[in-house]
């Protein structure tokens, strides 16, 4: 298992590489992608929260996975320019799933992050935080109840489509995207 | 119990973590624009890819802002004595204050009782949106503004605090409130309208009773509007509030105007909330640099 | 349908108002004057003590029953010009030296772990005094007479007992062990004491014993009617 960090020096916030690493890795093993070289690039330059997955092709083979995350990401809100570990958790859990989604099949005909709607990245960020909870990892579900009915609406509907997407497991792209869809139609 | 009471002693319970806005200004990192990488506009609207997360942060502040209005409030209940209040005047001068000068009209007094009702009910109601919002009380730090409301001369507080604070409220509440009506946020709109209306109250309320406690002494009604401009600078927050579409939250012109501002006010303070962006930009740029030289010194 | 030209009694019935009361103008005038200065006291303390309590539910409680003792206040300040008190000032007086005392002895409390003196100063001692004098002065003075002061206490009535309820549910959910009963009761009795000797809200003679169980202002049997 090859897990890289950069920088390994900050300079902006205090945060600590090894710790970075040290939660990846064991996020790694939990997710069964020991096979995949992981590389971690903080962009300490910002407080915003944003995080990217990326993966690579190494000689046509879908092998490196590379995510990209904005300093806020890791950040203890509480303490500014300061780690938090369960946020450290919650950021890299999600960007692993996702990729390990499309790496395992059944998210082929996602589309790439980029092209994502406000709407289908809400159901698959709720898909991938609702399996963090079952890992052990703590999150505040009402937070993500808020964010998924900002985007599928405030109604029954999408608290039903919220739960049922929460509570899943090996859906497929096809799945979510139906569920998320739905949801928004109502 | 002692007047004036200093910043640094809101008493909190343990889940708050309180900092000055002079460790929030040592951040070297910043969300403003860099060579056009960074989004031209972070007006906090729905369709910002981290919009929950925004609203959810924003109103976490709105939370500790009134408290901090409370203790605000409350403290002005409490520090000046009304005018003809004998048993008070002799126990200040049993301490050693006979100025006097910090007599206020007991209807003052009455209107500042009455934002203390206020502010503890947007207390509440910040703390259940907060909840509905997925927020936990005291999951960001808080930042302290309260010195605005420690003046020790009624005039100045009411500039800073009714003007200056709650007018930022105003602004603050607009922004949230339009952003719930876009969301489609059932509770959203309809409790940040109720604060606004509040809020519109209090502004007036300081604007009025700065020109009566003022009246005879322009002087110090320009002392008054000179601090006020120096606090609404600050509650600019380097340029978290402006005009500009880079500020999450813009300037709420027409409630501003309701709630007593003249348009020449309105565009004094659009003015020094720009200066304040500005000045944050340029003292971005110089910490990164000052940051980026220990890093190669390393 | 009924004549509308038929006399009828100026009093119906059901209506037993009597003209007699304990007060005349000068009593109710000067009893409000102190009402209005503890009313004022009540609701400075409780105004600062906001930054001082770090306990959430208590700061917002604190904020809430600030206005409502400054709404007393005014209520009093209103009445004292419609009792021949043209200057509202010269009446906002305490009753004695000793209600001077325990205002300052009350709200001594500042620190941060002090809430439960705090509390107990204003929901063990002086809220408890306020209903008592009130209760008085309401069943004891004309009640045709005085009738807006009747009104006004009726009003404060109903806020004093539903703070005083809101204190005391505070103040039994912050009492947790022995050493904090122990500290409760000492401040009560210490400001109890003070408050013995200023003889309530209007000083001797507010709930109509004075010290000595002599009636002081005792109701004034009989019918002027």
């Amino acid at each position: 298992m090859t897990i890289t960090v950069t920088p390994q020096t900050f300079s902006y916030v205090s945060f600590d590489a090894d710790l970075i690493g040290r939660v990846a890795q064991s996020l790694v093993g939990a997710l069964g992608l020991e096979d995949h070289p992981v590389s971690i690039e903080v962009d300490e330059t910002t407080p915003l929260a944003r995080s990217s997955v990326a993966l690579s092709d190494d000689m046509g083979v879908v092998d490196n996975i590379s995510i990209r995350v904005e300093s806020g990401a890791f950040e203890d809100t509480r303490r500014p320019r300061q780690q938090s570990e369960n946020a450290t958790a919650t950021t890299l859990g999600r960007v692993l799933l996702r990729a390990r989604d499309r790496l395992l099949g059944g998210f082929g005909e996602a589309p790439p992050d980029d092209e994502l709607s406000l709407a289908q990245m809400a159901a698959w960020e709720t898909y991938c935080v609702g399996r963090l909870v079952r890992l052990g990892i703590e999150v505040n579900q009402q937070r993500w109840r808020y964010n998924f009915r900002n985007r599928h609406g405030f109604s029954d509907a999408a608290d039903a489509a919220f739960d049922r997407i929460w509570a899943g497991d090996g859906l497929t792209w096809g799945e979510l995207d139906e569920i998320s869809r739905a949801a928004s139609a109502t | 119990m002692r007047k004036f009471f200093p910043v640094e002693e809101l008493a909190r319970d343990g889940r708050f973590n309180q900092i000055t806005m002079k460790d929030r200004m040592a951040d070297p990192r910043t969300v403003l624009g860099k060579d056009g990488v960074r989004p031209s506009s972070n007006r906090l609207v729905p369709s910002r890819p981290d919009a929950s997360t925004a609203a959810r942060v924003l109103m976490h502040g709105i939370f500790v802002g009134e408290i901090q209005a409370l203790e605000g409030a409350g403290r002005t209940c409490h520090d000046f004595r009304t005018a003809g209040d004998q048993a008070r005047r002799a126990q200040d001068a049993a301490a050693g204050d006979d100025s006097g000068a910090d007599a206020v009209p007991f209807a003052l007094k009455l209107d500042m009782a009455r934002q203390a009702w206020d502010e503890a009910r947007h207390v509440e109601i910040s703390v259940k949106l907060s909840d509905w919002m997925g927020g936990e009380i005291g999951e960001i730090a808080e930042n302290t503004v309260l010195q605005a409301a420690c003046s020790t001369d009624p005039v100045l507080r009411l500039a800073g605090v009714n003007r200056a604070l709650e007018g930022l409220a105003i602004d603050v509440f607009t922004t949230m409130k339009e952003f719930g009506d876009l969301a489609g946020d059932p509770f959203l709109e309809f409790c940040e309208d109720w604060m606004l209306a509040d809020e519109v109250t209090h502004v007036k309320m300081g604007s009025d009773w700065l020109r009566k406690v003022t009246e005879n002494d322009p002087e110090r009604r320009k002392k008054a509007l000179e601090f006020q401009g120096i606090v609404d600078k600050l509650f600019s927050y380097g340029g978290t509030r402006s005009d500009s579409e880079e500020s999450p939250i813009g300037l709420a012109r027409r409630f501003r105007e309701l709630a007593g501002f003249t348009d020449s006010e309105v565009e004094d303070i659009a003015e020094v909330s720009l200066a304040a962006l500005n000045e944050r930009k340029d003292a971005v740029a110089r910490l990164q640099a000052e940051a980026a030289s220990q890093f190669a010194g390393r | 349908m009924a004549d509308p030209y038929k006399p009828r009694a100026p009093f119906a019935p059901w209506d037993r108002r009597e003209l007699p009361g304990s007060f005349d103008v000068e009593d109710s005038a000067r009893r409000v004057g102190n009402y209005k200065w503890a009313e004022m006291k009540l609701f400075e303390a409780l105004g600062g003590w906001v930054a001082t309590v770090p306990e959430l539910d208590v700061k917002m409680r604190l904020g809430t029953h600030c206005y409502k003792h400054a709404w007393h206040a005014d209520l009093w300040h209103k009445r004292l010009p419609e009792l021949r008190e043209m200057n509202p000032d010269r009446l906002t007086q305490p009753a004695n030296d000793a209600m001077v005392r325990f205002v300052e002895a009350m709200t001594e409390p500042e620190a941060p772990d002090q809430t439960i003196e705090k509390l107990v100063g204003v929901y063990r001692v002086f809220i408890p005094r306020f209903i008592a004098a009130y209760t008085f002065h309401k069943n004891n003075t004309s009640q045709i007479t005085d009738a807006p002061t009747i009104r006004s206490i009726n009003f404060i009535l109903q806020d004093e007992f539903d703070d005083w309820r809101d204190g005391e549910m505070i103040l039994q959910s912050l009492i947790e062990t022995p050493d904090d009963v122990e500290r409760a009761a000492r401040h009560q009795a210490r400001l109890e004491a003070i408050m013995v000797e200023a003889g309530g809200i209007a000083g001797p003679g507010s709930i109509g014993m004075t010290s000595t169980g002599a009636s002081a202002n005792g109701p004034q049997n009989g019918s002027a009617a």
